[in-house]
């Protein structure tokens, strides 16, 4: 005798629901992925193939808001600052934090306490962090000036000259997403099998050959996700520059990110900026494919 | 026979509908609303200003008194262009009266976003208007040069002057012992003797960050100097050579007058050089001019007084006025308008100058008891001169990339002119783009 689930069940198959009925189930997320990323893609791609005037479409220009990127010095510029910003930032960071992954590998009173303090920054608001670093360069208020003054010093120029405003927004960069990387790399460290070390002991390899033969080949698909993960993470830097220093001194820190926002917004060129941010889209994904085939390939020799 | 508790979608439905249906019960029973808001209500964006500390204190108060729900959202500076002019564009309706910074005015004038303040109701005819204030919120401007496609549409008053704040010189009084200093040779000779006595640390102090901020602290040098910006043409000219010597003058001999940081200085470093008593003189806004008194702002009140900006040719400073518009998507729209329609009135404009602000209409800077000294100093550079910026609504585009021409040389510490030269052409190619010629 059919229990009144089971006679509910076939009545609901009989109407063909339980072929609709994933379809239904799916539809709800698959609406939202549509509404806020597809759509918005397809309308950024739509754009940046339009003229804009005093914020609405004038005209569509086909690629020409492509072709006139590569004739724009400030475009140019500010890519070349975007690349040199975070070529140096994720090179500082994996470095670091490859050397305190390895650190805290080790088990000793007090590790725990030092892993959680260790990734304290990355939980920082960026907008804070900026503020606070703010505090730190200011060359009239701030504590590096306070430093070098009780030190019989001067004020201390950080963000008032191109050099050290540049190098002062990858300290930040790197003091605050550092911990990411170690995170990561701590996370892999500790999934590698013990088997071969413990090998590699017995055959009295040193510390230094262990980390060249084991750890580093070891740890190369992770460091590879990490720095990928960290490259496409840096070049949409925004807020902490926003902050810090707006793009300044002149030129000197304004990433992509900011040129592409003041000319999306403050200038209302939606059409060119969004052909910029497609064009930095697509670098970055070649970027990322590069890296992952170049990963590959070593891995195969 | 065992009760079965298995999770059915029906089970999670009947609860989804339950739980709903009790939080609205709840909500709407149990739960006080909240209380409706009396008046007529009025939603203002601003961007963060102390001169606008008067309106905020004295007239929102005054407006709840005459039945008006003002509620006042302020912003950085730096992010309310972009968002409000998103907001208009949109249509998103989150506000009832943006209080622009006039340059932005044909930006908005330009997308036709704002509201016929003429057809409302407000004259613009009146002749109590600061003339050069209410020429500002006409668009296409009544004078001067238009860009394209609006040099035959009527000129629509979509804005009105809200705060009429103006460049002053605001001096030491301890160091410019004979008055306010006429030229800028005096300023920074009588500023040196200052910093000699031990008085101040430097004779002058400005705002040298790129964009917006360097742009408005050289202006009044540039215009001072005899400078023009655009031909009736929209050529830039303001490379020529009364500008090249303005630009040569600020980032030489005025930065070696100015603290040492002086290139990445904004209003706060600049209102805290001031106020704190190490510099000898500024031009300024009102908003850390209406500090100077107060003694829990400053460090020197009583030896802070204010002043007509030097001049080498000419004493002109730049108008920067708090300008008031009505998106087309403003919820309240009836309500704004008749804000305005008080708050433009004569009356309310003499508690304004009462309060301590610079009025927008010329009767209220003849109030027996002005709320500030900057006042009466307000009119005279008034009737000296002061000049709005070029009316295009690429100013902000324009600004910029000065601001990055005199910012790298200012870092040079010299170099002005080339600069010009430099963003002159760059100026050009972008007019050009964007079909100017």
């Amino acid at each position: 005798m059919q229990t009144g689930t089971q006679a509910r069940k076939y009545r609901l198959q009989g109407a063909g629901l339980d072929l609709a009925l994933p379809y239904l189930m799916l539809a709800p997320g698959l609406m939202v992925v549509l509404g806020v990323l597809v759509y918005p893609l397809w309308d950024g791609l739509r754009a940046s193939t339009r003229a804009y005037r005093y914020g609405s479409p004038v005209a569509d220009v086909g690629f020409k808001n492509y072709v006139q990127l590569w004739s724009d010095a400030q475009f140019l510029n500010s890519l070349w600052v975007t690349v040199k910003f975070v070529a140096l930032s994720v090179s500082i960071e994996a470095v670091l934090g490859f050397a305190l992954a390895l650190f805290c590998l080790h088990e000793f009173r007090g590790i725990r306490l030092l892993r959680t303090v260790l990734i304290i920054p990355m939980v920082i608001t960026p907008v804070v962090v900026a503020i606070l670093f703010r505090l730190i360069y200011a060359s009239d208020a701030g504590m590096l000036t306070a430093l070098s003054e009780a030190m019989g010093g001067g004020g201390v120029q950080i963000l008032g000259n191109p050099l050290n405003a540049f190098i002062g927004l990858v300290v930040l960069d790197v003091w605050e997403w550092t911990p990411l990387m170690f995170l990561i790399l701590l996370a892999g460290l500790q999934s590698l099998p013990h088997e071969p070390f413990e090998a590699a002991r017995v055959d009295g390899a040193g510390p230094w050959r262990v980390f060249a033969d084991l750890t580093f080949p070891m740890m190369r698909p992770v460091l590879a996700v990490a720095v990928v993960l960290r490259t496409i993470d840096a070049f949409g830097t925004f807020d902490q520059v926003f902050v810090l220093t707006r793009g300044g001194p002149g030129e000197a820190t304004r990433l992509i990110s900011i040129y592409g926002y003041d000319t999306a917004f403050k200038f209302q060129q939606t059409g060119y900026a969004a052909a910029l941010f497609v064009t930095i889209g697509l670098v970055v994904l070649a970027l990322a494919f590069s890296a992952i085939r170049l990963l590959r390939r070593v891995d195969a020799s | 026979m065992m009760h079965s508790s298995r999770l059915t979608r029906r089970s999670v439905i009947k609860g989804g509908l339950g739980f709903a249906l009790a939080s609205t019960a709840l909500t709407t029973l149990g739960l006080p609303l909240p209380a409706r808001a009396a008046g007529k209500k009025v939603i203002i964006g601003a961007f963060a200003d102390g001169g606008l500390t008067p309106f905020k204190q004295k007239i929102i108060p005054l407006a709840k008194e005459k039945g008006f729900d003002v509620q006042f959202l302020e912003d950085e500076y730096g992010v309310t262009l972009e968002k409000w002019f998103a907001d208009a564009q949109s249509g998103a309706g989150q506000y009832d009266l943006y209080l622009l910074d006039d340059p932005w005015v044909p930006q908005f004038g330009a997308a036709n976003v704002l509201e016929d303040l003429g057809a409302g109701g407000i004259d613009g005819a009146d002749k109590d208007w600061i003339g050069p204030m209410i020429d500002m919120g006409y668009w296409p401007p009544q004078n001067g040069p238009r860009v394209k496609g609006f040099e035959d549409a009527k000129p629509t008053l979509i804005c009105v002057p809200f705060v009429g704040d103006l460049q002053t010189l605001t001096y030491r009084n301890d160091v410019f012992t004979g008055g306010a200093p006429k030229t800028w040779d005096e300023v920074i000779a009588k500023g040196k003797e200052g910093v000699a006595a031990g008085k101040i640390k430097y004779p002058v102090v400005f705002r040298g960050v790129s964009g917006n901020p360097i742009v408005t602290s050289w202006y009044p040098v540039f215009l001072s100097f005899g400078g023009s910006f655009f031909d009736d043409k929209w050529n830039p000219i303001f490379n020529s050579a009364e500008g090249k010597a303005s630009a040569d003058f600020f980032v030489g001999t005025m930065k070696q007058n100015a603290p040492s940081g002086v290139v990445e200085f904004d209003s706060d470093q600049e209102g805290a050089a001031i106020l704190g008593g190490d510099a000898g003189a500024i031009i300024q806004y009102s908003g850390n001019a209406l500090k100077a008194d107060d003694p829990a702002q400053t460090k020197v009140a009583g030896k802070l007084d204010f002043g007509v900006v030097p001049k080498q040719q000419k004493a002109i400073a730049q108008m920067g006025i708090f300008i008031a518009g009505v998106p087309k998507s403003a919820p309240n729209k009836a309500n704004s308008i008749e804000f305005l329609k008080w708050y433009v009135s004569a009356e309310t404009q003499a508690k304004l100058s009462e309060a301590g602000s610079i009025p927008v209409k010329r009767s209220a800077f003849g109030i027996a008891k002005p709320g500030n000294r900057l006042i009466p100093v307000a009119l005279q550079q008034l009737d000296a001169g002061a000049l709005p910026r070029p009316r295009t609504p690429d100013w902000a585009k324009v600004e910029e990339l000065l601001g990055i021409e005199l910012n790298k040389a200012l870092q040079a510490g010299s170099g002005g002119g080339a600069a010009l030269d430099t963003a002159a052409k760059q100026v050009k190619d972008y007019l050009t783009t964007v079909g100017y010629y």
